[in-house]
């Protein structure tokens, strides 16, 4: 069941999201916004394949919470309760979507955006390419990480160094992106991606009964916020 | 008919160089002729290339006049293989122009696994992940795009370039194979191979004009152009190098006992294990130049960045423990040329960036020299990414080691080096071993002159 996930299709996978989305606009207090979270906590224990990538989800969203409280409560009468329902609302908001996009496979999700969905197949073939980069810039990171290291110019112990080298880190990566990009570019182009206005797509995008049940569950999910608001 | 192209007073100039790259240039190719294109490094041969696709002047900023046509659907294989991936696993990225030609999807993968094969990487399948291949892997992938589509005209930069012979043998004939009757334009520097292949030789000098155009027969029969890798021709001999330039402070030998080291690619959607080496044993003296060699994708870059300590084994030890050095330790000690030059600059110019480490580790060194040795003394104060490829690679090499490291590590150094830039970077090689160096190199170059060799197999010691 833990694996499950992946093999969802892309849209069925982002509809946890939106419906997460969607479902935490009813959340007005701190109780509700709490059961919420907690039973995207238990959704994320069963049916999710490993722990450490959602926590990370989950301290980045708690960022963005943390600024919320604070300014709702600064600014809202200093009443905590609803600084924090505010907060928990943010992360029930952007957490299980963060969580999922991670699990999209760009060229998948291009499948199902332009077959299912019918979106311009030219926008969706570049933005899977596009994101398929992505995973190119580790690889560059890591050579450009042992070249810097080789040539005396890699990390230290001293962290005011340490910023200097991050900021030629992404500055390098920065411009191994532009250049690889304009050499993809030619690269598509010279596979017929200029003139593909219209384009077949090797895989379909079929609907099984596994996405159909995971936006079944997603709307479940998402439907908790609003349902214990309108009992209440 | 479909096929032809024509080039009529084709003049580039990139952004920020002064001189034309390619002034002038007039040049018409027959549909179904096949021309091999040759010349010195840097005489402008990708620009041609780039050019007949239409990149110049909108993908790549500069001045282009004139006109370069080419009539039909085109496939055009890049010098950098990496920046032609556009999916995950193998299977969808030779479909992307498939499903660009809108071809109906029962036809399409018969189609993307027949052109897997022809390239030899059938074995992988479909489902492979396209980050998990090696340099020469992810060239044969880049083909395997381009032929899949079946063009018209066949545009091939170093098509063969990163491979062994056994490889480059069998992907030569996958790529006359598929160019049938078609028109075929062939950019390669080991032309020796390719002449019974083709129709016509088109010879560019180092400013980029047509020096000489005809049959091979002819070709053969004229004077040797310069910069130009004649066939039965003796290999050039390296270049006498001043011991100065590359005379270590210490020696340091390396030694890797029964090291295995994997490879991860991992996602969030699963993880793709390759063990790159496999119990792989050497002893490396200073005094010598160790040669890694073996099939591409068989672990030859995963040694070298075993050996360098760039790369820390799973199991097994490399004494002395490189890995843990901090990054001024390594310097001192350890030069490396990566594969993929433009990952290795770190300054806005050309002199800068030979000068760079040597500063870093508190050691003087002759920049001006340095350029020389590499014939890049004209660009001293060039833009390192203005480069031409082959210019770029000895500047990689330049930079890595004109600090005069005593472990000298080479990726790959001969590749798109013509006679003339091949006895710099051998000789830089050479006079290094002789003045006490510990050099490795990884290639599937077999006249790059060395002392041991370790041929890998699936990153095993054959």
């Amino acid at each position: 069941m833990r694996s499950a996930v992946l093999r969802a299709n892309p849209l069925a996978q982002l509809s946890i999201g939106m419906f997460s989305l969607l479902g935490s606009f009813w959340i007005d207090d701190l109780d509700v916004a709490l059961l919420a979270l907690g039973v995207y906590a238990v959704a994320a224990v069963l049916f999710l394949p490993g722990w450490k990538y959602p926590l990370v989800c989950l301290g980045f969203t708690s960022i963005a919470a943390v600024t919320i409280v604070y300014s709702t409560w600064r600014l809202g009468g200093h009443d905590v309760e609803e600084a924090f329902a505010n907060g928990v609302r943010i992360v029930v908001l952007a957490w299980p979507g963060s969580v999922m996009a991670g699990y999209v496979d760009p060229t998948r999700l291009a499948d199902y955006l332009a077959q299912s969905l019918r979106l311009p197949a030219r926008l969706v073939a570049a933005f899977a390419a596009a994101m398929q980069r992505f995973t190119g810039f580790g690889l560059a990171w890591e050579q450009l990480d042992q070249v810097r290291r080789v040539r005396g110019v890699g990390r230290t112990r001293n962290p005011i160094s340490n910023g200097r080298y991050a900021a030629s880190m992404t500055f390098a990566l920065l411009v191994q992106a532009m250049r690889g990009a304009s050499h993809a570019s030619i690269a598509m182009d010279a596979r017929g991606f200029a003139t593909a206005h219209r384009r077949t797509w090797a895989e379909p995008a079929d609907w099984t009964r596994l996405d159909v049940m995971t936006v079944v569950l997603a709307a479940a999910l998402g439907a908790v916020a609003p349902l214990l608001t309108v009992l209440a | 008919m479909r096929g032809a192209i024509r080039l009529s007073d084709f003049t580039w100039r990139p952004l920020g160089r002064k001189a034309p790259v390619v002034a002038g240039l007039d040049l018409a190719v027959e549909p179904g002729e096949r021309v091999l294109l040759v010349g010195p490094s840097g005489a402008g041969k990708s620009t041609i290339l780039h050019g007949l696709a239409g990149a110049l002047g909108t993908t790549l900023a500069g001045e282009l006049t004139g006109t370069a046509e080419v009539d039909g659907r085109l496939g055009l294989l890049l010098q950098n293989p990496a920046d032609a991936i556009v999916a995950e696993h193998l299977g969808r990225d030779v479909a992307f122009g498939l499903e660009n030609a809108s071809v109906p999807r029962s036809e399409m993968w018969p189609r993307v696994d027949a052109a897997l094969d022809r390239v030899g990487l059938g074995v992988y399948g479909r489902h492979h992940f396209t980050a998990a291949l090696s340099g020469g892997e992810q060239q044969r992938l880049a083909l395997a795009g381009v032929l899949v589509l079946e063009p018209d005209v066949l545009l091939l930069d170093e098509p063969t370039s990163m491979l062994d012979d056994a490889t480059a043998t069998s992907v030569r004939q996958a790529i006359l194979d598929a160019a049938g009757d078609r028109t075929m334009v062939v950019v390669e520097h080991r032309i020796g191979p390719w002449l019974e292949h083709v129709d016509r030789v088109v010879v560019l000098s180092s400013d980029g004009e047509v020096v000489s155009d005809g049959s091979v027969a002819s070709f053969l029969a004229g004077p040797a152009p310069a910069g130009v890798w004649m066939p039965g021709l003796p290999t050039p001999e390296p270049l006498a190098v001043p011991a100065d330039l590359v005379r270590p402070a210490d020696a340091l030998g390396v030694t890797a006992e029964d090291v295995v080291a994997d490879l991860t690619t991992r996602t969030l959607r699963g993880v793709q294990r390759t063990r790159a080496l496999d119990g792989f044993t050497a002893v490396l003296a200073p005094g010598t130049t160790t040669a890694l060699t073996g099939p591409s994708g068989a672990g030859k870059s995963t040694a070298l960045a075993v050996i360098g300590g760039l790369r820390k084994p799973t199991n097994g030890r490399v004494t002395p423990d490189l890995a843990s050095r901090r990054t001024l330790e390594l310097a001192t000690s350890v030069g490396w040329v990566p594969q993929n030059p433009e990952h290795g600059f770190l300054t806005l110019k050309v002199a800068d960036e030979v000068a760079r480490t040597a500063g870093r580790v508190g050691r003087s060194v002759d920049a001006a020299a340095v350029l020389d040795v590499f014939g890049l003394g004209g660009l001293a104060d060039a833009h390192p990414y203005r480069l031409s490829g082959g210019e770029q690679r000895r500047l990689a090499l330049a930079a890595a080691l004109a600090h005069r490291p005593s472990v000298v590590l080479l990726d790959e150094p001969t590749v798109g080096q013509d006679p003339g830039t091949w006895a710099a970077v051998t000789g830089w090689v050479a006079a290094a071993r002789d003045a006490g160096a510990t050099v490795a190199v990884s290639t599937h170059d077999p006249d790059l002159p060395r002392d041991v060799e370790h041929r890998l197999e699936a990153g095993v010691s054959s």
